[in-house]
């Protein structure tokens, strides 16, 4: 008996096999998260820029804790595939060989690790970037959507990671976690639709619609379970709130660090988290008591609520004039259809999620 | 397991050690100059970057002749085509004694007109730059930048299709 008891004692304190390196690869992309919307924060505050401000390092930082935690990972299951040694796919799902059987990586990691190799190549494409343009602080600048686009992947790569543990409690938050991280990250990515001409719809504001509702579905049926959307909806409202009182107070008290003064005229409104819906709570919600209906209907009611919301948004925060006109209408009907493809896409996406640890699937019928 | 921890926590470690904040923030080197009349107020306009180029970012500044104090107003930027945009004059970031503009790139080329509307003790006043030619944008075509910005965009979509074809069989 007591020998019994010892060993339940001990087993409380096993860390689970997969957990380190998922969290390692978690905590990066959370650096790099912070890292942007410190970033942005400090352009429309403060301003003067060099390579090495504390925000870029972030975002470095970030991506090459990513990377390593995704390349060790790959080097060990290399060794132990080379070994003959089992592999236990928990660790970031199967293992697939790359450069014929030169490595085996389980996928998870790949990806993780293939974006944050991406972000060093968009580093250099951004250096030259500017050595041509100058320094600019345009956020929506080809090489800084390729260097968003590169973090998103390791990302997603970050959210294939924990889908693989779903069975087990640090998978489930893991992916309400790495999903909440990628939405609030991807509403940073879609600005980049500033690019597209515009014409009767506001790009911007399709895509932020989009996206949410995609990711939104994606981790609600990764994890298959009432609540997911909820939680990741809660997740997304957690983030928001913390970088709204920590982007301006952080690109402050690093102004004062470095003897900087703060912009005539700053608002000290946080940019980031002002992109990022305050509805969305209200979606999740839509989506979990709307679980019985066809995805589409949630989907094309979320899509049309986000996009409604973009310039109520901007009334609450900024104070902006609102005149509900025909270009208003048209991005709610094309963000509805948009947001009914995004939740029939984004249920895909999820069920794609569960496959990557077949062996469990039917713990979970 | 506890050496990969060590390994990958020196590894972050040394990474911040190594690029530590290396703060040298350009001096605002102004190559270029023209001169505005605004009513009783002689405002030098400067350019760190000329000829000025689309999308190539420079640092402007607006210089009142007796300075800034007690002064204040208005710039608006109207390109060649489509809508001007006004901006409060505020004191640039990195030479806090005149107005201006940092790291500010204008998006289009042509012929563009900045207009100052000043007020201070002499009452207020306009006056405006006008005939400043942008040229063409410097490097590949933009579409070409894009095409190169979303490789990554694109492969996940191909990783996306690859999933897809996979997983169906199961799913159905």
């Amino acid at each position: 008996m007591a020998i019994a008891a010892t060993t339940t004692t001990q087993a409380r304190f096993v860390v689970p096999r997969g957990l380190v390196p998922a969290s390692f690869v978690l905590g990066g992309t959370l650096l790099s998260l912070i890292g942007l919307t410190w970033d942005i924060q400090w352009h429309s505050d403060v301003g003067p820029d060099t390579f090495f401000t504390m925000p870029h390092l972030f975002l470095y930082t970030g991506s090459a804790l990513s990377g390593i935690a995704s390349l060790a990972v790959v080097l060990i299951t290399t060794a132990n595939a080379k070994r003959d040694k089992a592999i236990d796919p928990i660790v970031g799902g199967r293992a697939v060989g790359v450069f014929g059987r030169t490595f085996a990586a389980p996928v998870g990691y790949l990806i993780s690790g293939t974006g944050a190799a991406l972000f060093l190549v968009y580093g250099l494409w951004d250096q030259w970037w500017h050595g041509l343009y100058g320094f600019d602080a345009v956020i929506e600048s080809p090489p800084h959507i390729g260097l968003l686009l590169s973090i998103s992947i390791t990302m997603v790569g970050t959210v294939m990671i924990f889908a693989v543990a779903r069975d087990q409690r640090w998978g489930v938050y893991g992916v309400v976690a790495t999903a909440a991280v990628l939405l609030v990250f991807s509403m940073v990515t879609v600005l980049g639709l500033r690019a597209v001409p515009d014409g009767l719809a506001n790009p911007v504001a399709a895509g932020t619609a989009f996206t949410s509702v995609m990711i939104l579905f994606m981790a609600a049926h990764a994890l298959n379970r009432r609540g997911g959307a909820l939680a990741v909806g809660l997740s997304v409202a957690v983030l928001q709130a913390v970088f709204w009182w920590f982007s301006p107070w952080a690109a402050r008290v690093y102004a004062d660090a470095t003897g900087l003064p703060l912009r005539d005229y700053a608002d000290g409104i946080p940019g980031l988290p002002y992109t990022i819906p305050m509805c969305l709570i209200v979606v999740a919600v839509a989506v979990e008591l709307l679980h019985r209906l066809p995805a589409w209907i949630p989907g094309a009611l979320g899509g049309a609520l986000i996009a409604a919301c973009v310039p109520l948004q901007a009334v609450l925060v900024y104070g902006a004039p609102f005149h509900p006109n025909g270009r208003y209408l048209a991005t709610v009907v094309l963000s509805a259809a948009f947001g009914a493809g995004a939740a029939l896409l984004g249920r895909r996406f999820g069920q794609m999620l569960r496959h990557l640890a077949p062996a469990k699937e039917d713990r979970h019928a | 397991m506890r050496k990969t921890l060590l390994g990958l926590l020196g590894t972050c470690f040394l990474l911040l050690g190594l690029a530590s904040p290396a703060l040298a923030f350009e001096p605002v080197n102004v190559v270029h100059t023209e001169k505005v009349q605004a009513g009783p107020y002689n405002l030098t306009v400067g350019f760190s970057t000329w000829p000025v180029k689309a999308m190539q970012s420079l640092d402007f500044t607006f210089a009142p002749e007796d300075g800034i104090a007690g002064k204040k107003g208005t710039l608006t930027m109207v390109p060649a085509h489509g809508e001007p945009d006004d901006t409060p004059l505020a004191r640039h970031p990195r030479k806090r004694d005149v107005w201006g503009l940092d790291i500010h790139a204008l998006p289009e080329p042509g012929t563009w007109t900045f207009r100052f509307d000043i007020s201070g003790p002499a009452g207020p006043a306009s006056g405006e730059l006008r005939n400043l030619q942008v040229m063409e944008q410097p490097g590949p075509p933009m579409g070409l930048s894009w095409a190169i910005s979303t490789i990554p965009l694109f492969g996940l979509i191909g990783l996306i299709v690859v999933a897809w074809r996979r997983t169906r069989v199961n799913s159905n």
